[in-house]
């Protein structure tokens, strides 16, 4: 993904704009909070005036929602804040409203939004994979789960997870003076937003309530601290390792070769397997080789990193 | 089926543009922002330094060591970048 480092960015400092793509109806405004630069899929605060009413529809992307303040109706149901829904790409969610407002935040996930009133799916919709939980009050906190582990008083409530990438979607909280002395760093795109309090990091000093960061691979973030607690939801793009040291002046170059330095002694026989084979070409036998549902671009050891393949023609009889 | 491909109108071609030169303002913004904090960084990673060698450091959850003096890194010329 395409998205320049954002962090720290407060949306409470910038104001809401109408949202006037084409499809989508009057009565929503967003702020931006991040955007890939190649296929526009983005991240936004977005606020639904009271009276709002979106009629069944789809988007060309997969999305999801997050409600923060206030509540939105979807179909008969009534959802507020906590809740989390997540629209595959093609799903007609059916119509939306929110007769008194609500706040939330949107993330289209591989293209820009989009907005195409239906009241069926697309023929390439996948609607088993549609999701919706109130997250605050249906799900409970666990321990992160991860090794090596943040510090004790960071909890998470995981709300997606993609077997493919392993990249999820989750809520997290820190509890009143929950500290970690570490910098770490990860090999995937990270990104979070503060629905409430203020947690600091080293790097970068306070991140509010409204405080939001996308953050490429290899980049040093930590120590941590705060002193109030915080909630928060994050995300990342693929598999999220910590990747803990105590380094301050590391650049992404370094934190990368060190990463891939671990990976040599981690996986032995893979690592040599990916660097002696010509044809750099991994296929997992479960999923399709080219680029639909999502894959990968891939490497042919060629050079020719980030290779695409034409889509092959069907010979007319 | 994360995406299904579509032709983007004119006006999203627009849009798309305008987001990305605000992206691109908001970006240099940042690194003003964060080059001004470099007075006030350099204290906390000196702070961040001494309490990795006394309290310890945290290697994982609950587990953590002390850093002896020789392991501390010392400040490369180069310019501390935060953001990239």
């Amino acid at each position: 993904m395409a998205r320049p480092h954002i962090e720290p960015f407060v949306d409470r400092d910038v104001p809401f704009k109408k949202m006037t793509l084409p499809g989508f109806p009057k009565g929503m405004q967003y702020k931006m909070l991040s955007m890939d630069t190649d296929d526009g899929s983005c991240t936004m605060t977005v606020l639904f005036e009271p009276g709002y009413k979106q009629p069944p529809g789809m988007s060309y992307t997969e999305y999801e929602l997050f409600i923060m303040t206030g509540s939105i109706k979807i179909g008969e149901k009534v959802w507020g804040p906590g809740s989390y829904v997540f629209v595959p790409a093609g799903v007609a969610l059916e119509a939306l409203s929110s007769p008194r407002g609500a706040t939330g935040l949107i993330f289209y996930n591989y293209g820009e939004p989009s907005f195409v009133e239906s009241q069926s799916d697309h023929p390439k919709a996948e609607r088993h994979r549609l999701a919706m939980v109130n997250s605050y009050d249906d799900m409970q906190w666990s321990s992160t789960n991860f090794f090596p582990a943040t510090a004790p008083g960071c909890l998470v409530k995981i709300l997606k997870f993609d077997e493919r990438t392993q990249g999820f979607t989750f809520l997290y909280c820190m509890t009143p003076n929950f500290w970690q002395d570490n910098i770490s760093y990860h090999d995937c795109c990270e990104e979070a937003y503060h629905i409430w309090g203020t947690s600091w990091m080293m790097q970068f000093g306070d991140l509010p309530t409204g405080g939001y960061f996308w953050r490429p691979p290899y980049i040093n973030h930590g120590a941590f601290a705060s002193k109030l607690g915080i909630l928060a939801i994050g995300r990342t793009d693929t598999q999220l390792y910590n990747h803990f040291h105590f380094n301050p002046w590391t650049n992404i170059e370094e934190n990368r070769q060190r990463a891939a330095s671990r990976m040599q002694h981690w996986k032995p026989d893979l690592y040599k397997w990916i660097n002696t084979h010509g044809h750099n070409h991994p296929v997992d036998f479960e999923h399709d080789h080219g680029h639909a549902h999502g894959d990968m671009p891939h490497h042919h050891g060629d050079g020719h990193v980030e290779h695409k393949h034409a889509k092959k023609r069907r010979r007319k009889r | 089926m994360k995406f299904i491909a579509h032709k983007r109108s004119a006006a999203v071609e627009q849009w798309l543009r305008k987001e990305i030169a605000e992206q691109k303002k908001r970006y240099k913004k940042i690194v003003a922002e964060q080059d001004a904090l470099s007075p006030k960084r350099d204290k906390w990673v000196a702070e961040f330094l001494h309490r990795i060698q006394t309290r310890g450091y945290h290697v994982h959850f609950n587990q953590m060591r002390k850093i002896a003096p020789e392991e501390i890194p010392s400040k490369p010329k180069r310019k501390f970048k935060v953001v990239f």
